[in-house]
């Protein structure tokens, strides 16, 4: 039968107590530290001006990322975009890693939660540094008259919330479906719905977080 | 009995569906409707387009996570 919880198992590690997601999350930072490493070595030493091979690869990835974040925050683009292009590197690994027989480390609420605090910090950081200290952040956010304020503050501190509930239901979701349709056809329609389920979607909504990020960022810098 | 009136909250509960379903056709419509009239702005309403999808898509999704929530945390303690 299909089991659902919001409470994952928790494991000991050297006394304290970590949930599944944040198990699985090292494992994904750790192949994903053996990848930046490798590339590291293989590419960014040995980079040329004429790119070929994986350096165009790499080029095209990061050179996308940073004129997507000038379309939506402009000149904030060149501290926004090694934060964002992070989160959506970790939202994606750590959901694709289904793939492998893991359960998803975004399946859990508490790790998009922290993915949404990490975005709460990123609008407001930028939004003080960009906007001229606490001062020209109240200024902003009392933007068309004052009387908007208080419902802005509400809005900003719900972002979070927002962000962590939005990515935690949708992999949820997903697997849920995916759970029905084994019970239902265990041979051939699984393998055509996967393709959506565990690979599609993840990357559509890796791009949602990025885009969220991005313009919740551009609305704290105008 | 419970079982029921279980099953019926999850239904209103999908609901929510509608809402989303009419809002997401509304914007679509409005966006082909400018892209229509002013095809140079393609690229700028469909990224304000795809902002608010995503927000409509949310709440269907709140919706599917409640019925979902109702049926299996709810429904297995009956």
């Amino acid at each position: 039968m299909l089991e659902v919880s919001l409470y994952p198992e928790h494991y000991e590690v050297f006394g304290v107590n970590v949930g599944l997601s944040v198990v699985i999350s090292w494992y994904v930072l750790a192949i994903l530290l053996v990848i930046i490493l490798l590339i590291h070595f293989l590419v960014v030493r040995r980079m040329q001006i004429v790119p070929k091979g994986w350096q165009n690869a790499i080029e095209f990835m990061v050179d996308g990322m940073y004129r997507w974040s000038a379309g939506k925050v402009g000149h904030a683009a060149d501290f926004v975009a090694p934060v964002a292009m992070t989160l959506m590197a970790y939202v994606f690994f750590n959901t694709i890693i289904e793939l492998f027989g893991l359960p998803p480390a975004t399946e859990d609420i508490n790790c998009t939660f922290a993915l949404g605090l990490c975005t709460f910090f990123l609008v407001n950081v930028t939004g003080l540094k960009f906007r001229g200290g606490i001062r020209g952040r109240l200024q902003g956010l009392s933007m068309p008259s004052p009387i908007v304020l208080p419902i802005r503050i509400l809005t900003d501190l719900i972002a979070p919330c927002s962000i962590a509930i939005r990515l935690f239901a949708n992999i949820m979701v997903g697997g849920i479906i995916m759970q029905l349709i084994y019970a239902v056809a265990p041979i051939i329609l699984p393998a055509l719905v996967a393709s959506y389920f565990n690979v599609l979607h993840v990357g559509i909504q890796t791009f949602v977080l990025g885009l969220l990020t991005l313009v919740y960022v551009s609305e704290a810098i105008e | 009995m419970t079982l029921g009136i279980i099953a019926i909250g999850a239904g209103i509960a999908a609901l929510c569906g509608a809402g989303a379903a009419l809002g997401m056709g509304n914007a679509t419509g409005k966006a082909v409707e400018a892209i229509a009239r002013q095809p140079e702005a393609a690229g700028k309403i469909n990224s304000s387009l795809m902002f608010g999808l995503i927000m409509m898509e949310t709440c269907a999704v709140y919706a599917l996570l409640v019925g979902i929530l109702i049926v299996f945390i709810l429904g297995a303690k009956v």
